[in-house]
């Protein structure tokens, strides 16, 4: 019942739908409150306070003159923080002082709605940080939190409960979801971007740098974050074999080792190569422009690249997004026995002499001593393994001359220091040689056989020509390190952190299972989800049936169809379930009882009433008197008597089911 | 604006219809849809929602775009279900004096579902909400100012909701011909009744009055507090009404000529006061207007009836 409300203005603003909306907006900015500096939070939570004191004592807003002032104040303090007002970061930040300053001001029904969708916005600027399954659905729910306080403020005359807002908004969004999913696989995807992506749009990405100075890679080891993973086609290959290439760094001005831009490889250069391994990669957004592929690739190259002379594969575009390619690649190999003079005297480089004269001039005695490449291979190696120990906290080195002090002094160090000394080695040595970066290894999950490769697995190694034979590789940290070239970083370094530890003795148990199995559901959400791009679509519409040449016609034919037809089910079940119900409720309940009854030979006669039917089974049957009572009175009133309510015409028919006839 | 284009689109494709009989059942046919400003303003929001999502590769962007514009396709369903099959009576339209507030009652009812935030509103006018139960009555009270005596014309309404979020407006119109009485507005300053008697009322005939008792009767709705027998109430004899008979010196008329006043209006405006005044004294009163002549009597009935005739005088036109 209900007489005259208010006016819309003035219910809009009821304290319990502006508390739902100050709610949702902090549960939306949540996720962004650790990377934003501290007082961004300490501001944002004073202002919702302070919006949420006016709304209880009915306090007056400030005057405009004031938050004039304050989002101007704030706009500053954002610049000053990180020197500009765009880029994503910034942006953000901005985003969220100024949501702040329209939670503060916000007066009329239109304000509130435009807050609404600001929040839309601000679940939108979570995922610039992270596309991950748990912040989704941490988002889903800020999303189902917003829609619940819209419908909240569409009760208007009225004061809905929790569950009056949180039910219709969840409908609705499962009600949706079916057609997300259509125009999610079907709309046309557009490569972006659009305009320029702000420098910092893929800040915070890990991965290997294109130079290499002894430090960077042990850096990267201690991020547990994915670096890319690989589904083979048959066996995965043996670990010590699973060497992922990735920048050649040819360049050394005496301490930093870098990428050149090095010539378009021509021709297929090896000689022989047999066995080849197939397998597709998925890779993780790097920003940068390489691909990563087991040693040697072969002639199928990613869509969109090319390979260098020194078998780097370079993607075109920088990898910004994750995507997916397929691969063959040759373990067993000889390539490139024809080496350019150009390429050898700059694989012969020393960079700067001065600045690593122990180094060089042990590599020279080397050359005079042992003249054979073998033996001075085979030398460098035992002194490492000699006297060399394998650290991840390596002390810091001279930056003038990085090499003689490491070779010299410390003598503990990383794969980096060892694969740039021995290079370096082998250069004065007069071998050429030159440094991959990369990974080594990757972890298997066993449920789905795939190869998990992180950033931990950066590993640096050298490849040296020699005469004869074309290059080959040497990976001087196993010469210290055996155990980390054949059973990865874990077993050389044994468990790092609590986590780790907590795996290793539990090795086959729950818990390992459990982290495969959520590696695994990761790595569907990866493809199916968040690396769903023009490619991917593309080859899940062509699995549909709907050939190769897909344009944009094609695809607004389905969309329209598959919206029509879902949209169709919907409207149908919603329809269905508003017809006016035929029939008397209570009739086909009492049917339903006479049923029962009949089945035990108690059948209704049809000049019976059901009163002196009634009688009839209480007489026969004592036992079932009291239930058979029961339903025949709330039937006879609700038939022929007053009539029932909804919850009396449940109860006759929960009644009626409950009732047991044997 | 759209509102304005809404509502110009509106008049012209629904043009002047005539009253309906009720019940009103808001069949599928008659039910109207379109976005609201907050609906346009929800798809600008999703457009640049899409850019963002295309520009930045966002998969999850385009999810959240795409959940959005999907829930916002669902709400228009819900919105416009909320509305169907709703049935729809003339509540009660009380009659009311001039300058005070006329109220237009309708009555809602759902076959099925609990609809919420269903308004009714005249055009022009602030809506009024209710939530409609199921197995309730939901009664909305539609207030409009009565400024000059006669009738308050209700006109075409308009029922509309835009539950569950707001995105779209879905109505319909329907019009049941509701009107108010408006009774002139009552003259204070006109003073008491003139008792003395105009009529040739025959002699030793009992009238109803309040000079003389004659007996104790059961009580009726609408009899004067000061007219129960609170002594046989007090006995335990229940509820009894003293019943006088009046003279027929005591029996008062009203005429048109008596009250002097300037103009017809004020004229009316002071006969509404005396019948009001009669009435609260009990006593017993004829009207007499050019044209009518209502014999004297007393009660509810009586009153509604003189009022009325106050009221309708001259036939004035509807506001």
């Amino acid at each position: 019942m209900s007489a005259l409300a208010p006016p819309a203005a003035l219910r809009a603003l009821d304290i319990r739908n502006v508390f739902w909306l100050l709610a949702a907006m902090a549960f939306v900015i949540a996720p962004h409150l650790l990377r934003v500096p501290a007082w961004v939070g300490i501001f944002f939570a004073a202002i919702i306070a302070w919006r949420g004191w006016i709304s209880i004592s009915a306090q007056r807003f400030p005057p405009r003159w004031f938050t004039t002032v304050l989002t101007f104040g704030a706009s500053v303090a954002v610049f000053f923080a990180y020197g500009r007002i765009v880029g994503r970061d910034a942006g953000v930040t901005l985003l969220i002082v100024m949501a702040a300053m329209k939670l503060l001001e916000m007066r009329t029904q239109r304000e509130v709605i435009l807050c609404i969708y600001l929040g839309f916005f601000l679940v939108m600027t979570n995922f610039l940080f992270s596309q991950s399954i748990p912040l989704g659905i941490y988002l889903l729910a800020c999303v189902w939190l917003f829609v619940a306080t819209l419908v909240g403020f569409q009760r208007i005359g009225a004061t809905p409960t929790v569950r009056e807002r949180l039910v219709p908004a969840g409908l609705l969004l499962l009600q949706a979801l079916p057609l997300m999913a259509a125009f999610f696989l079907l709309f046309p995807r557009v490569q972006g971007p659009l305009w320029a992506l702000p420098q910092d749009a893929r800040a915070g990405m890990t991965g290997l740098s294109e130079t290499m100075t002894p430090g960077n890679i042990s850096k990267l080891i201690q991020s547990d974050s994915l670096a890319f993973r690989v589904q083979f086609e048959d066996k995965i290959p043996a670990y010590g074999t699973l060497y992922w290439r990735g920048p050649v760094l040819w360049g050394f001005d005496g301490s930093t080792w870098r990428a050149n831009e090095s010539a378009p490889l021509r021709n297929a250069p090896y000689e022989k190569a047999e066995r080849p391994v197939r397998y597709a990669v998925t890779v993780e957004p790097t920003g940068k422009h390489w691909l990563f592929a087991l040693d040697i690739p072969g002639s199928t190259l990613p869509p969109g690249s090319t390979i260098r002379h020194d078998l780097q594969i370079r993607s075109t575009r920088p990898v910004d997004t994750r995507i997916r390619y397929e691969m063959v690649s040759y373990l067993d190999y000889a390539y490139d026995e024809k080496f350019p003079q150009m390429w050898r005297n700059y694989a012969l480089s020393l960079g700067d002499e001065s600045r690593n004269p122990q180094t060089i001039a042990l590599g020279q005695q080397w050359r005079a001593d042992l003249r054979e490449p073998a033996a001075i291979v085979n030398r460098a190696l035992t002194m490492f393994n000699r006297e060399f120990t394998y650290t991840l906290e390596p002390p810091l080195l001279d930056e003038r001359s990085p090499y003689d002090d490491f070779l010299f002094q410390t003598k503990r160090g990383f794969c980096e220091h060892y694969a740039g000394s021995f290079a370096l080695l082998m250069r004065a040595a007069g071998i050429p040689a030159r440094i991959v970066t990369g990974y080594l290894g990757g972890d298997v999950n066993p449920l789905n056989q795939e190869l998990i490769v992180r950033q931990a697995d950066a590993h640096a190694w050298v490849e040296l020509w020699l005469e004869g034979r074309g290059w080959i590789r040497v990976d001087p940290t196993g010469a210290v390190s055996p155990l980390r070239v054949e059973g990865g970083m874990d077993a050389a370094l044994g468990p790092i952190g609590a986590m780790s530890s907590l795996i290793a003795a539990d090795k086959l148990g729950v818990l390992s299972r459990m982290r495969y199995a959520w590696q695994v559901v990761n790595s569907e959400w990866d493809q199916w989800v968040v690396g769903y791009n023009v490619d991917r679509q593309r080859q899940f519409l062509q699995q549909l049936g709907m050939g190769v040449n897909i344009d944009w016609q094609k695809l607004a034919l389905w969309l329209g169809g598959s919206t029509f037809v879902i949209g169709g089910l919907i409207a149908l079940g919603l329809l269905l379930r508003d017809l006016p119900r035929r029939g008397d409720p209570s009739l086909a309940a009492w049917k339903r009882f006479c049923a029962k009854l009949a089945r035990i030979g108690l059948a209704r006669a049809p000049h019976e009433g059901p009163v002196d039917f009634t009688e009839r089974v209480a007489g026969t049957r004592p036992e079932l008197e009291r239930a058979a009572r029961e339903i025949t009175e709330r039937y006879v009133e609700a038939r022929y008597g007053r009539g029932a309510s909804p919850a009396q015409l449940r109860e006759l028919s929960r009644l009626v089911r409950a009732f047991r006839a044997a | 604006m759209f509102a304005n284009i809404r509502q110009s689109v509106a008049d012209w494709i629904f043009r002047a219809a005539v009253p309906e009989a009720p019940p009103v059942t808001l069949v599928q046919r008659r039910i109207f849809i379109l976005p609201t400003r907050q609906g346009y303003f929800f798809a600008f929001t999703l457009l640049l929602l899409l850019m963002a999502s295309i520009n930045y590769t966002l998969s999850l962007g385009f999810l959240l775009t795409f959940l959005l514009a999907a829930m916002g396709g669902v709400a228009m369903l819900h919105t416009w279900r909320n509305l169907a099959h709703l049935k729809l009576r003339p509540g009660h339209c009380p009659p009311v004096f001039a300058g005070e507030t006329a109220h237009f009652g309708v009555t809602i009812e759902t076959p099925s579902r609990t609809r919420f935030a269903v308004a009714i509103r005249r055009r022009d006018a602030e809506p009024s909400y209710a939530d409609v139960e199921l197995g309730n009555v939901a009664v909305v009270s539609l207030p409009s100012a009565a400024v000059r005596r006669g009738r308050v014309a209700c006109g075409r309404l308009e029922i509309f909701t835009r539950y569950p979020v707001g995105l779209f407006h879905a109505w319909s119109y329907f019009d049941f011909g509701l009107q108010v009485i408006v009774y002139p507005q009552p003259d204070a300053s006109a003073g008491a009744p003139p008792t003395q008697s105009h009529g040739e009322a025959e002699e030793g005939i009992p009238v109803p009055g309040d000079d003389e008792f004659n007996q104790l009767r059961p009580y009726h709705a609408g009899d004067p507090p000061r007219q129960i027998a609170w002594k046989a109430l007090a006995r335990g004899q229940g509820l009894l009404t003293k019943e006088f008979n009046a003279t027929a010196s005591s029996e008062m008329w009203f005429d048109w000529n008596d009250a002097r006043a300037l103009d017809p209006e004020s004229r009316l405006s002071v006969l509404c006061h005396w019948v009001l005044e009669a009435e609260r004294m009990g006593q017993s009163y004829g009207l007499r207007l050019p044209g009518t002549s209502i014999e004297p009597g007393r009660g509810d009935a009586h009153r509604t009836r003189c009022l009325n005739a106050l009221a309708l005088h001259g036939d004035p036109k509807p506001q």
